[in-house]
C-alpha cells in the first residue's frame, strides 16, 4: 500500500494553538483546517476525505453520517491519529497531531481520545476489568484506583459483576459496554467510535446509545460517531453528513 | 510506566495459554529438540571421549613430553636425557598437573628392522616400562598368546600379531631387531617373542614391538634417556590446563623439552576427531533449524491472526515497538519455557536409561577401526557443564532469532488496516 503521507505542518500550525484559545467561548475538542486524504494505490487514486474544514467542540454529541465509502471512517482515523492525512491539519484537544512523530501520536491516543469499533474490541485474554483499565494501567495509574474507577463505572453502565470474565463469555452489547468504560475511563477529549452499534440488535443499540448520551451529559465528555444507525442519529445533536468525502450538511439541534 | 515488563509477560503467557493448541505443538518441538540436543551432545560427548581415550592408550598419551625437534624427526638423536627427565619429573609434580595426571609412560621409541629365519620387515620399536605400560597402553590387553613384559625381562619382546605371523614367530622364538644407535651406526640386538598382541589395527599389529626400556637404551648406547614420557590424563578436557602448568613449569627459556598435546602428536586422529566433530555440528544445526522454525511458525501464525488486536492496542495508545517487545516476549517465553522443559527431559532420559551406556554393537557387523583407533561399540553419554550452557545458548539464541521477525511483523500493522471491519 502506498499511502501519500503530510510533509511538515504547515506555516499556520504554529500559532494554531493560541488561536484555538481564543477562538469561540467553548474549546474545539477538535478541529480541521482543509484535511485530506488520498489513497493511492499502483494507477488507482481514492479521494476518501476531501478538503474538511470544521471544528467539533468540547461536550459535543456529534454523528458524521453518509453513504457506505463517503470517508466517515477515514475522517475518524485522521482524527484519532490512527491515519495520516495527505494535506491539512488537524487539532486534538488544541494539538495539531498531523504532523506528529508516532510516538507522540501513540501518547496522545493515549492520553485524550478514547476510541470504540464495531466490535472485537477488547483483548481477549483481559477480563473486562483488565480491558476496562489498560489505558490506566499503561499511564502508571496506581492498581486500588484503577480498579475503584472501573467498577464505579461498570456499576454505572450496568455490567457490575461482570469484571471477571473474559470478552468471549460477555454478549456483544455487554463487550460493547465494557469497551465504552474503557474509551471514557481515563476522561479524554474525546471518543471516537466507528459504527459502535452496527454488530448489536435494535434494543441493545438503544440502550447502549443511552448509555453513550448519559455519560456525555454527566462526564461532559466528547462523542463523535461515524455511523449508518438511524438510531444513533436521531440521538445526536448535530449531524455531520458527508457525501465523496466533502461535508455537505452539517445541521445542529437542541 | 508504559507497557512494562510484567504486563508484557501477563500477556505473554495468556496468550500463549489462550492458543494452547499451537503452543504445545510447537513447545513440543522445542522440547523434542532440545532433549535431542541434549542427548546426542552427551552421546557425542562420550563417543569423543572413548575414542580419544582409545586412540591416546594406543599411541602418545593426551599430552607427549618431548625434545623440540623430534615432533619433526623421530630419531634418537632427538631425545631427552636423564637430565631432561628430572626436569619433566619436577614438573609433572606440580599440583596443576599431578592432580589430573592417571599414568605416566617413559618411551625409548626408533624405527628399525625386525628379522627371522624366514624374512626381515620394518618396524616400529619402543623400549617400555611394563609396569608403566600396564596402567596406560591398551596393548597390555590385547594379549593373543604368550604374555605381556614383565619387570624383570631383558631380552624379551611383546610383538604384534601379523608381524609374528609374517616373520614366522611363536612366543618363545628368537629374532633379531636393528637400527641406528646414538653415534649413527647400525647396531643389532636379539630378542625372544614373549607374547603377541591383536589390536584390530594394522599399522600397530603388522609393525609394532616393544621391548624393556633398559634393554633399548643400552642396544642403542643412550643410558637413561627416552624419546618422549607421555601422559595419560583423567579426560581431554584436563589437556588445556596441564599444557598450561606444564609450560610454566618447564620453563620457557630452556628450549630442550617440549609438551605436545594429543592433536600435534597423532594429527591422523586429531583429524578423524575433527571430522566427527563437524557431523554433530551439522546435526546440531538441523536440529536448531528444525526448533527455530517451529517457535517463527507458532508465533507469525499467531501475530497474523491478531492484526485486529495489535490495532487495538495501538489504538489505545501503545507504541509500535511496544507491541513489538509484546510478540517478542510471547516468542522469547515460548522458547525459553519449552527449551527448558527439553533440556531437563534430555537430561532426565540420559541419566535414566543411558547411564551405563548405548551398545551400539548390533549396528557394527566387524569390528570397526577408525583413524588408527578401534571403535568401542558402547558409548557412555558423558556431561560436562559446558553443554548445559551451550543448550542455554541454544535456548537464548532460538528465541531471539525466532521472535524477532514476527515481533517486526507485529510494528508493521497499519491500524487503520487492521481496524477495518470485514466478517
Ligand atoms: N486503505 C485504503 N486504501 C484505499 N482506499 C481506501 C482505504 N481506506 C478507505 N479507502 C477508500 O476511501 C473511501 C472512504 O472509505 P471509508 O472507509 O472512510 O468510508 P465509510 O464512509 O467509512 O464507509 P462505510 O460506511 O462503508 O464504513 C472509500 O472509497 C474506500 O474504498
Ligand atoms: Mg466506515
Amino acid at each position: 500500500m502506498n499511502e501519500s503521507t503530510a510533509g511538515p505542518g504547515r506555516s499556520s500550525s504554529q500559532s494554531a494553538t493560541a488561536d484555538e484559545v481564543r477562538d469561540g467561548e467553548r474549546p474545539a475538542a477538535v478541529r480541521t483546517e482543509d484535511l485530506w486524504k488520498v489513497f493511492e494505490h499502483d494507477d488507482i487514486r481514492v479521494e476518501a476525505v476531501r478538503g474538511v474544514t470544521f471544528r467539533i467542540d468540547s461536550g459535543e454529541f456529534v454523528v458524521l453520517a453518509g453513504p457506505s465509502g463517503s470517508g466517515k471512517t477515514t475522517l475518524l482515523n485522521l482524527i484519532g491519529g490512527l491515519t495520516r492525512p495527505t494535506d491539512g491539519q488537524v487539532w486534538v484537544d488544541g494539538r495539531e497531531i498531523g504532523s506528529l512523530p508516532d510516538r507522540d501520536l501513540a501518547e496522545i491516543r493515549l492520553e485524550r481520545v478514547g476510541f470504540v469499533f464495531q466490535a472485537y474490541n477488547l483483548l481477549p485474554v483481559l477480563t473486562a476489568l483488565e480491558n476496562a483499565e489498560f489505558t490506566l494501567l499503561l499511564r502508571g495509574v496506581p492498581a486500588a484506583e484503577r480498579r475503584s474507577r472501573v467498577e464505579k463505572l461498570f456499576e454505572r453502565i450496568g455490567i457490575a459483576g461482570l469484571e471477571d470474565r473474559l470478552p468471549g463469555k460477555l454478549s456483544g452489547g455487554q463487550q460493547q459496554r465494557v469497551a465504552v468504560a474503557r474509551a471514557v475511563v481515563g476522561r479524554p477529549a474525546l471518543v471516537l467510535a466507528d459504527e459502535p452499534t452496527a454488530n448489536l440488535d435494535t434494543a441493545t443499540s438503544a440502550s447502549l446509545i443511552d448509555l453513550m448520551a448519559e455519560l456525555n451529559r454527566e462526564l461532559g465528555t466528547t462523542f463523535v460517531f461515524a455511523t449508518h444507525d438511524p438510531l444513533l442519529m436521531e440521538r445526536a445533536r448535530r449531524n455531520v453528513r458527508l457525501v465523496d468525502g466533502s461535508i455537505v450538511a452539517d445541521e445542529r439541534r437542541d | 510506566m508504559r507497557s512494562s515488563l510484567g504486563l508484557r509477560m501477563r500477556l505473554a503467557v495468556r496468550n500463549l495459554v489462550r492458543q494452547r493448541r499451537r503452543t504445545l505443538l510447537s513447545g513440543a518441538a522445542m522440547v523434542v529438540g532440545m532433549a535431542l540436543l541434549v542427548f546426542s551432545r552427551a552421546l557425542a560427548e562420550g563417543g569423543h571421549e572413548d575414542w580419544i581415550d582409545a586412540g591416546v592408550r594406543l599411541g602418545s598419551g593426551h599430552v607427549s613430553v618431548q625434545a623440540p625437534e623430534y615432533r619433526r624427526q623421530r630419531t634418537i638423536e632427538h631425545r631427552l636425557s636423564s637430565a631432561d627427565r628430572q626436569v619433566v619429573e619436577a614438573a609433572l609434580a606440580e599440583p596443576g598437573v599431578a592432580r589430573r595426571l592417571v599414568a605416566e609412560a617413559p618411551r625409548l621409541t626408533v624405527q628399525g628392522l625386525a628379522s627371522s629365519a624366514s624374512s626381515a620387515l620394518p618396524v616400529g620399536v619402543t623400549g617400555v616400562n611394563p609396569t608403566a605400560e600396564q596402567g596406560f597402553s591398551l596393548l597390555p590387553e590385547r594379549l593373543e598368546a604368550g604374555r605381556y613384559l614383565e619387570p624383570e625381562d631383558r631380552l624379551h619382546a611383546y610383538v604384534g600379531a601379523r608381524l609374528a605371523e609374517r616373520l614366522d614367530l611363536e612366543p618363545g622364538d628368537r629374532f633379531v631387531l636393528t637400527a641406528q644407535d646414538a653415534s649413527g651406526e647400525i647396531v643389532g640386538q636379539m630378542a625372544r617373542v614373549v607374547g603377541t598382541f591383536r589390536t584390530g589395527i594394522p599399522e600397530a599389529d603388522e609393525a609394532l614391538v616393544q621391548i624393556p626400556l633398559r634393554t633399548a637404551q643400552e642396544w642403542l648406547g643412550v643410558p637413561g634417556a627416552v624419546t618422549s614420557i607421555d601422559l595419560l590424563l583423567e579426560s581431554s578436557r584436563a589437556v588445556r590446563p596441564v599444557l598450561a602448568s606444564l609450560e610454566t613449569a618447564l620453563g620457557e627459556g630452556s628450549g630442550s623439552v617440549v609438551a605436545l598435546d594429543w592433536r600435534e602428536a597423532q594429527p591422523e586422529l586429531d583429524a578423524a576427531v575433527r571430522m566427527d566433530d563437524w557431523a554433530d555440528y551439522v546435526f546440531h544445526a538441523i536440529l536448531f533449524g528444525i526448533a527455530a522454525l517451529a517457535i517463527i511458525n507458532t508465533i507469525l501464525m499467531s501475530v497474523m491472526q491478531r492484526t485486529r488486536e495489535f490495532g487495538v492496542l495501538r489504538a489505545l495508545g501503545l507504541r509500535r515497538a511496544e507491541v513489538g517487545r509484546l510478540v517478542f516476549a510471547e516468542g522469547m517465553l515460548l522458547t525459553i519455557v519449552s527449551g527448558l522443559a527439553g533440556m531437563i527431559l534430555g537430561l532426565a532420559v540420559v541419566w535414566l536409561f543411558f547411564r551405563d551406556g548405548l551398545d551400539f554393537s548390533s549396528l557394527m557387523n566387524e569390528e570397526m577401526t577408525a583413524a588408527g583407533v578401534v571403535i568401542d561399540p558402547v558409548i557412555v553419554p558423558r556431561f560436562h557443564p559446558t553443554q548445559i550452557a551451550q543448550s542455554l545458548f541454544f535456548i537464548l539464541s532460538i528465541g531471539i532469532l525466532a521472535s524477532i521477525y514476527p515481533a517486526w511483523r507485529a510494528t508493521r500493522i497499519d491500524v487503520a488496516e487492521a481496524m477495518k471491519f470485514s466478517e
